[in-house]
């Protein structure tokens, strides 16, 4: 009977649902606990073979690595570091395209993070893509990165300004460049002004690059580097006696620095040839004049020569060489007149013009002088680029 | 005080009880249930599976590893025993099976199978066996219907119908796609378009996935990376695509076709041995540089999306894949088709892509979007599913932007194929197995034949109810019918026989309307587009069943009469033979 009462009961179809509802969060209790296991287990094994594509990485082996990498993606396939790792892994072993691929998902699911957007960056760098390169480059200097984030600015922006001055996009490093300046207008970190200021000198500009130097060497006064370059970039701006200052304090500083000894013998050429220069007296500027005139004069008639250029049938000006020389015969018999001057200026400009006029286009027409040539060459272009009067 | 069902009054209002008492709807609450343990069983299985893998093989298989020898060759030794003398059931399709429980076994499998199902095909995937586990996910869903529903007391009907949505239930779940379950269960399972049973089926795949996505993650199959918008001429590029995956499919089904009923043919004692042979040959394959091949290759699916190969390495895989899967399979190793059918797909779809783009560098399609096209063109022509395959590609994907190439390149692969291999696979291992089964592609070849078809004009006049029985009467004498129908208002039909009306005139009713002297009944009327087989369902109750307009009940469009549909039905089968 008991049996019976029994037997009805559990074939109602209340208590089935009820044993099933019970049944299923037994079963659902016990698959929970059976995926966790699974889970850990999963994700030791996924950092073991991160950890292994990472030696291998570092033992320069990048097809190991792109293994070790996939394998930790098979058991831990949303883990943003494996992809990123496995993406530069690719970029590495010089899978661009496969890189790029996978970088963009990431980029997809996760466009502000820095980290890709710099992957990303240096994919289009070595592609040669400006364009690519600025969009994820800025996108990684402005984006989100999950520890350092100003330092991996600062590397990512410095990469960038790198890869443009390669590229030759030189306004565009400068934009760049000067972006990055005025981020850090008091920073105290010398590396990162240092840095600075030569990609300043790199990308042609002088002027902020001195300012950069100075900043430095203000605030450290025994950065030789600092203070030769302050020499380095106001000799680039022609302003002769600042650099000279400069260079002799950075030899001071560095008695074993070439390049500052070089430039400063430079420098001292200049000023010492320069007629125009403080302090100099009227006999003295004449000498000088003459001096660099008859310089001036040889150099032409030597680079007439390498040319197979004829100066004699001057009567007939058949090129710049001979025009020149034409312009130099004119002005000679003035200069050799007792009665000549610092200011005496002839129908075809002043002695010191058509030096500066010989000078620059010997050295487009048989390349860069050397010595004294050099010296006047230099003077001419500082004189024709910069305020001549610092000099004086 | 009872009710004629014998539920008390306070019962028959209690919602829960009524619920549960209508098997209908008990059986909608079994099919969540279904779902659940279905999904539970799928996620312990592919667990299973992996870590099979990882133990057997290791964590990262790399050519030449002697494992990728050793492993599928013993454990293939040790499965063939397992199978031929522990759980026979475990070898062979599940959808053949769960098929067959349907149409023949009146819904019933084994619990056994689906554990032998389980343990066998996680061995043989996890040992590198070129398969995939969709299939066996499928009948352990199936088989947890039926176990579920032997326990209940349900009509015959409804424990054969337990079977598919079961089906449906393991099939989401290994997919995580429940859509695709649904219909492949309808296309190939039932193999007919059934309201009745959809219900069911959509909760059970539903609620499986649902258990699915809560432990192992709701993100798609595979991950796509972004697909780039193209131009209306570059569906000639994955017209090629469908093309060449329609005979590729056919290549494949007609090899398996081919081998499968004549390696059975072996002595027995072979059979121990065939699973191992395979194993060694795809270890092979292997060790000697594409270990890509062994298991179901999911991952490696997902490489080649993300371009991780180059179109001739896909070309191979492609190649050796299929290779791998007919060894597998006509081995009958425990195991199912959809993941290397999806693989082969996957890496034949990314080589075409790239030679495409060899030839025409300025086509938008990424190796990722001709791979995803590539997966449903060998659904739709090697599984024969076009449906299914449109939403599988969808759905594992999650991205809808690539449908309109997926529907191009599908439906001219499923035309090749259907033109070059008639027979659908599952079909034909049925056939194999001795089994005939029923398919939604048999009956859309079958011309269904329908009541326009053997509709006829009345003999007589058509009477209306508001006549005397004397008008009807006059009206009637010139014609030769015996059978005249009424058309009642203010609607329905009725019908009144010579006899009849002479017998109320007899009996002094000729004043009266016809619509008064009527029986109260009305006939049943069928349509010109219902199939024929329903007018048998009338035509002995009534010599005569109207056939009305669809858009006015009372506009006549002909008669249906018991001779007219025999007539017709001898008129095909003359025409047939």
């Amino acid at each position: 009977m008991l049996r019976a009462q029994l037997q009805s009961f559990t074939r109602r179809r209340s208590f089935i649902f009820a044993s099933l509802t019970l049944l299923a969060i037994l079963c659902f209790l016990a698959v929970s606990r059976l995926v966790t296991r699974f889970g850990e287990q999963e994700k030791a094994l996924a950092r073991h073979m991160y950890a292994l594509g990472q030696s291998e990485q570092a033992a320069g082996q990048p097809e190991r690595a792109l293994e070790a990498y996939r394998a930790a993606l098979l058991y831990d396939r949303d883990n943003f570091q494996y992809q990123l790792s496995l993406a530069r892994a690719l970029r590495d072993s010089g899978r661009t395209e496969e890189a790029e691929t996978y970088l963009l998902r990431l980029w997809e699911a996760n466009p502000q993070d820095g980290a890709v957007n710099l992957a990303l960056g240096r994919l289009a760098a070595r592609r040669g893509s400006v364009e690519g390169a600025l969009h994820y480059y800025h996108n990684a200097i402005y984006g989100i990165w999950s520890a350092n984030a100003e330092s991996a600015r600062n590397d990512a922006e410095f990469e960038l300004i790198e890869f443009l001055i390669k590229a030759g996009a030189e306004p565009q490093a400068q934009a760049e460049l000067i972006t990055l300046a005025a981020r850090h207008p008091n920073d105290n970190d010398e590396d990162i002004n240092m840095r600075i200021a030569q990609l300043f000198m790199q990308v042609h500009d002088y002027e902020h690059a001195l300012t950069a130097f100075q900043l430095v060497w203000e605030r450290d006064r025994g950065n030789a580097a600092a203070v030769a370059g302050a020499g380095d970039a106001a000799f680039a701006l022609a302003r002769f006696r600042k650099a000279e200052s400069y260079l002799r304090t950075a030899l001071k500083l560095n008695p074993n620095d070439a390049h500052s000894s070089d430039l400063l013998q430079m420098t001292n050429t200049i000023l010492a040839a320069d007629p125009f220069a403080r302090g100099v007296t009227e006999a003295e500027s004449v000498r000088r004049i003459r001096s660099a005139f008859e310089i001036a004069g040889a150099r032409l008639e030597s680079c007439a020569k390498q040319k197979n250029v004829d100066l004699t049938n001057a009567a007939v000006p058949t090129g710049p060489l001979v025009t020149l020389r034409l312009r130099w015969l004119t002005m000679k018999s003035p200069m050799k007149n007792s009665n000549f001057s610092s200011d005496f200026a002839g129908a075809s400009g002043s002695p010191m013009d058509l030096v500066a006029d010989i000078e620059q286009e010997t050295a487009t027409a048989c390349g860069e002088p050397s010595g004294m040539d050099k010296a006047l060459l230099l003077m001419a272009q500082g004189h024709s680029s910069s305020d001549i009067g610092e000099n004086k | 005080m009872t009710s004629q069902a014998g539920i008390s009054e306070k019962q028959a209002k209690r919602p829960g009880v009524d619920t549960f008492r209508n098997e209908d709807h008990f059986f909608l609450f079994l099919a969540v249930f279904i779902g659940i343990f279905s999904g539970l069983a799928v996620v312990c299985f592919r667990l299973a599976i992996d870590w099979t893998r990882v133990g057997l093989l290791g964590p990262a298989p790399q050519p030449h590893d002697l494992r990728l020898l050793v492993v599928p060759t013993v454990v293939s030794l040790f499965l063939a025993v397992l199978v031929i003398h522990v759980f026979p059931s475990a070898r062979d399709s599940g959808v053949s099976q769960t098929k067959a429980a349907l149409y023949i076994f009146n819904g019933y499998i084994p619990f056994r199978t689906a554990i032998g199902k389980f343990i066998c095909a996680a061995l043989a995937i996890g040992a590198g066996h070129s398969l995939g586990p969709e299939d066996p996910s499928l009948q352990i869903g199936a088989a947890i219907a039926s176990g579920l529903g032997r326990r209940m007391s349900f009509s015959r009907e409804k424990l054969r119908l337990l079977a598919p949505v079961g089906a449906a239930a393991g099939l989401g779940a290994a997919f995580n796609a429940p859509i695709s379950a649904v219909l492949f269960v309808i296309e190939e399972v039932i193999g007919r378009w059934s309201a009745g049973i959809l219900g069911s089926v959509v909760l059970s795949a539903i609620s499986s996935v649902v258990v699915v996505r809560w432990f192992l993650g709701s993100q798609p199959l595979f991950r796509i990376p972004p697909v780039a918008s193209m131009r209306p001429v570059e569906l000639v590029a994955y017209a090629v695509l469908g093309l060449a995956g329609g005979l590729a499919a056919v290549i494949f089904a007609k090899t398996i076709g081919y081998l499968r009923p004549r390696l059975r043919a072996w002595p027995r004692w072979t059979q121990y041995f065939l699973p191992a042979g395979a194993g060694l040959l795809i270890g092979l394959m292997g060790y000697f540089g594409t270990p890509q091949i062994m298991g179901a290759g999911y991952q490696y699916i997902d490489e080649a999306m993300h371009g991780q190969f180059t179109w001739q390495i896909l070309a191979i895989l492609a190649g050796l894949k299929i290779l791998a899967t007919i060894l597998s399979f006509i081995t009958r190793t425990p195991g199912g088709v959809f993941a290397p059918t999806l693989f082969i797909g996957a890496m034949m779809g990314g080589a075409i892509g790239g030679i495409e783009h060899h030839f025409y560098p300025h086509l938008a399609g990424s190796t990722a979007t001709y791979a995803l096209v590539g997966m449903g063109v060998l659904f739709a022509g090697f599984l024969r599913v076009p449906l299914t395959s449109v939403f599988m590609v969808l759905e594992v994907s999650g991205n809808y932007s690539i449908i309109v190439p997926v529907i191009l390149a599908n439906t001219i692969a499923y035309v090749i194929s259907r033109s070059l291999q008639p027979t659908p696979i599952f079909d034909l291992l049925a056939r194999q197995d001795g089994l005939e089964l029923p398919s939604l592609e048999e009956q859309r070849d079958e011309d269904v034949l329908k009541v326009e078809d053997a509709m006829e004009s009345p003999d007589g006049p058509v009477l209306n109810a508001e006549e005397t029985v004397a008008a009807a009467n006059l009206s009637t004498e010139k014609s030769s019918a015996e059978v005249f129908l009424v058309r009642m208002s203010p609607t329905g039909w009725n019908s009144v026989t010579r006899d009849l009306l002479r017998q109320w005139m007899g009996e002094g009713k000729a004043e009266m309307t016809l619509g008064s002297v009527l029986p109260s009944g009305r006939l049943p009327h069928l349509h010109p587009d219902y199939p024929l087989e329903m007018a048998l369902r009338y035509v002995y109750q009534t010599p005569l069943v109207p056939v009305v307009s669809r858009a006015d009940f009372r506009k006549l469009e002909g008669v249906i009469s018991s001779h007219a549909v025999l007539e017709r039905y001898h008129v095909v089968s003359r025409e047939n033979l």
